[in-house]
């Protein structure tokens, strides 16, 4: 009973070690309408990409109207053509402040996610974005413990199979390893059956394809490990349509170990190709992850293997025995030590992909239970290092130490029961990288706090800057004031300031043009909690020059000595919309110019009066214009600017529908 | 004309220099408070970490320009920083020469933003009044890093968090000393066995 309870903790802890590779969430990355967005009419529809494969049919899209609840989406959730793209048709809904409430399956594992973004319709003010109380559920109990066994079964199939062929004696009691190949195979079944039960009707599709795959792994490790009693009763198997486990060779031990292996590894790329790596779509991080299952599979596997066949069956009674141990400990170390540098090095390079900064291992849930995984993984390997120094060669000797090693396994199981607890929070808690859709996204580490700055185009003019702030993950709610100010290195524009709002938990928002020039820039964020010092650091952001991103402004106007930047707000007018022209003059030095007369006249698809420019250095900053038009008729506008006397140059203003 | 020039030379400094001098400077923000206007700023911009500073305050009816003065017992001020983590309640005092000026000294020892909270009483007028350093108003405290030659005296700040660096580096030595005792002694224990 002892030596059960030892393999099965075994088992489990390979489990653990494996489930921590698998964990995929689809997150908004952005839609059109764009969150916060300000329209001048209803849209036809709603798309929204997600940063990995969404499965329409656990999908749903909501279009609420804030003020009455009302719901203006119709039929289905569709694919959008996007990549990773959903869409759902609109309703004509007028002027007013909108939500739109998504819950998205990932087709990668079936993991939900949710989320809300708003947009408004008119003048309005945007509405506030309504809290989620879980935009990522945790796995369910049958979740997780449907992925403990089979990712177990993968494991206890994949390592014996390896151990079996590679490292065991040719002594071997064939008993033991099909006893523990039919665990293997009733653990992958067992867990993929209750991954299906638990995905219930929104299955997706692709999911179910792999757990129906890794169901057939198991079933054949199964059948493998009972070939040689199905073997003298072929013909009543082939009747029967048994397939491959009637096959002649599969009698002999080395072709259904060879068929234990290849279904094991089957069974292992099956855990890979629903991760997160797969999801997405990095052939490195794939590959890493596929390394990492096989590495650990062959370690806890192996440990298992040699426990229960090689340990608990053998003696070292004699000189000689304890001899022949030894060289199969020897062996097996010498597999062991590759997976595990194999397995270290793949899970390290994964943890950079998944941890924003090193403090995540000791602030954030995720890295916490990480972290506890690692310790527990290198203080296994200790046990496994003491093995090796200090019990194989007193064997190789000729020495008796069988007991002392039976011993060692016994306490790398209890690390592996602990591993249990660290990994299952660990499944159940998002990375702290997530994937953003905004072209500068960066977060530092100042006075215990997390700040990530998310700049949302890359060029100069109009641009959201949100700041999210998190203590740990835990966003940090009413901050007394959340400011940024923006300097540019290369020339002297002043210091400019946003006061950002809180548009979400946590995340403070703020638009404007400050950055209206390309080059380097430096903003300053500056957060303000009740009763605390201001947490203030700086972020260097980029901005594009004219054709460096898809939001790059038309390129600037040379007019007499001056460079002139024009850009508008919104940048992408339409037809009736209020918008605001904007033109920086940059002198020869590359500063900007004040006190200049702009005027601008304007030819187009209707009539326009002529405007000249408002310059308020206090408000817009030193070298910034601004007309304000109060609407323009759909079509191309040639818009021609003067300034002064000193010259003219012409801007192109395209007005959508 | 050499001593004309020279004459309209020297008006143009002392003028200059009244203007560099004044009490309102430019980096102070001004604000009507009821019937009156407050200018209020640093005593010496720009303000530096830790050089001798304080709050300026000048009062005056905002219809006639005329300044305010015994004000130094019926308003209170204090300066704050962050989300009032630190508050220091200044005295404030009065100038001879500048009717309607007031000062509150202290020595800003943080570089960022501060808060000047003004409150209590001008005549019938009840005054509470938040004037916050930022680019549209004042200036904020500043590092002396860039003015520093040829060496740079790190700020007291900085060697405070190198210090507790420098504890935990040697905490974690004490740490990992411990363990490899005893692993040390374990396998000497080992080896007896």
């Amino acid at each position: 009973m002892r030596r059960l309870a030892v393999i099965v903790a075994c088992v489990l802890g390979g489990a653990v070690l494996l489930s921590g590779a698998a964990e995929a969430h689809a997150n908004y990355v952005r839609s059109n309408p764009a969150a916060d967005a300000r329209l001048v009419k209803s849209p036809a529809e709603i798309r929204i990409e997600f940063s990995e494969p969404p499965d329409p049919k656990g999908s749903e899209i909501q279009v609420l109207d804030t003020a009455t609840g009302k719901r203006h989406d119709t039929g289905p959730v569709t694919p959008s053509g996007d990549v990773n793209g959903l869409r759902v048709a609109v309703g004509p809904i007028g002027d007013g402040g909108y939500v739109v409430a998504w819950t998205a399956t990932s087709a990668v594992d079936g993991h939900t996610t949710k989320g809300n973004f708003v947009f408004v319709i008119g003048n309005g003010p945007i509405p506030p974005v309504p809290q989620i109380a879980e935009a990522a559920p945790p796995p369910s109990p049958l979740e997780i413990a449907g992925r403990a066994l089979s990712y177990a079964g993968i494991a206890l199939g994949l390592g014996t199979a390896f151990f079996v062929l590679f490292v065991a004696p040719a002594s071997l009691d064939p008993r033991r390893e099909s006893w523990l190949l039919s665990t293997a195979g009733v653990l992958v079944v067992a867990g993929s059956l209750m991954l299906i039960v638990d995905q219930g009707a929104k299955l997706p599709q692709r999911l179910g394809v792999m757990l129906a795959v890794r169901a057939f792994a198991g079933l054949v490790l199964a059948a493998v490990s009972i070939t040689p009693r199905l073997a003298l009763m072929r013909p009543v198997a082939a009747i029967a349509g048994g397939g491959i486990m009637t096959i002649g060779p599969l009698a002999t031990f080395r072709p259904r170990r060879m068929i234990a292996l290849a279904a094991g590894i089957a069974a292992a790329m099956t855990a890979t190709l629903v991760s997160h790596a797969t999801a997405l779509g990095s052939l490195e991080s794939m590959a890493l992850d596929f390394v990492h299952v096989l590495s650990v599979s062959v370690w806890t596997g192996g440990v298992v293997a040699l426990l229960w066949c090689v340990l608990l069956a053998s003696h070292d009674d004699t000189a000689e025995d304890a001899r022949a141990l030894g060289a199969t400990v020897w062996r097996f170390s010498v597999a062991a030590m590759i997976a595990t540098a194999l397995l270290i090095t793949a899970g390290v390079l994964q943890a950079f992909n998944r941890l924003v900064l090193i403090n995540d291992l000791y602030e954030t849930p995720y890295g916490i239970a990480l972290a506890v995984k690692i310790v527990l993984v290198l203080v296994a390997l200790a046990i496994g290092a003491l093995n090796l120094l200090r019990w194989g060669p007193r064997l190789r000797a000729g020495i008796r130490a069988r007991t002392a090693l039976i011993r060692d396994t016994m306490a790398e199981t209890g690390i592996f029961i602990v591993i249990i607890v660290a990994a299952s929070v660990l499944t159940a808690l998002a990375p702290p990288a997530q994937p953003s859709a905004s072209a500068y996204d960066q977060t530092q580490h100042v006075s215990g706090l997390r700040l990530e700055m998310l700049v949302a185009s890359g060029g100069a003019g109009r641009n959201t800057y949100a700041l999210r702030v998190h203590e740990g993950l835990a966003p940090v709610t009413g901050a007394e004031k959340v400011a940024f100010r923006f300097t540019m290195v290369e020339h002297d524009m002043g210091q400019q300031e946003l006061i950002a709002t809180e548009r979400a938990a946590g995340e403070y928002v703020a638009e404007g043009s400050p950055t209206a020039m390309y080059g380097t820039w430096k903003i300053q964020t500056i957060v303000r909690l009740a009763g605390k010092e201001d947490v203030s650091t700086v972020f260097t952001v980029p901005v594009s020059a004219p054709g460096g991103g898809l939001s790059s402004p038309a390129p600037p106007l040379t007019i007499g000595p001056y460079t002139v930047i024009v850009f508008t707000d919104p940048a992408a007018p339409q037809a009736g919309a209020p918008l605001t022209l904007s033109a920086l003059v940059v002198g020869a030095d590359g500063n900007p110019v004040v006190g200049k007369k702009l005027h601008a006249t304007f030819s187009g698809p209707s009539s326009q009066a002529p405007l000249d420019a408002v310059e308020d250095a206090a408000t817009l900053g030193p070298g910034r214009y601004k007309f304000d038009i109060a609407g323009l008729d759909p079509g191309i506008w040639k818009v021609t600017l003067a300034v002064g006397n000193e010259g003219t140059g012409a801007y192109s203003l395209v007005v959508s529908r | 004309m050499s001593r004309v020039l020279a004459a309209v030379a020297t008006l143009a400094i002392v003028a200059s220099s009244f203007a560099f001098t004044s009490n309102v400077a430019l980096g102070h923000e001004h604000r009507s408070v009821g019937p009156y206007t407050f200018v209020v700023g640093w005593i010496n911009e720009p303000a530096y970490v830790n050089a001798a500073n304080g709050l300026s305050l000048d009062v005056t009816e905002a219809s006639s320009s005329k300044p305010v003065e015994g004000l130094a017992t019926s308003l209170h001020a204090e300066v704050i920083v962050g989300g009032g983590a630190k508050k220091l309640a200044l005295d404030l005092a009065t100038d001879e020469e500048s009717p309607g000026h007031y000062a509150g000294s202290f020595i800003p020892t943080k570089t960022g933003d501060y808060i000047f909270h003004i409150f209590g009483d001008v005549g019938s007028t009840k005054v509470d009044e938040r004037f916050e350093s930022g680019p549209n108003t004042f200036d904020e405290v500043i590092s002396t890093d860039p003015l520093q030659f040829p060496d740079r005296v790190p700020a007291n700040a900085d060697l405070a968090a190198r210090l507790d660096l420098l504890q935990t580096l040697v905490i974690a030595a004490i740490l990992i000393g411990a363990l490899a005792l005893l692993v040390s002694v374990g396998g000497l224990a080992m080896r007896r066995r």
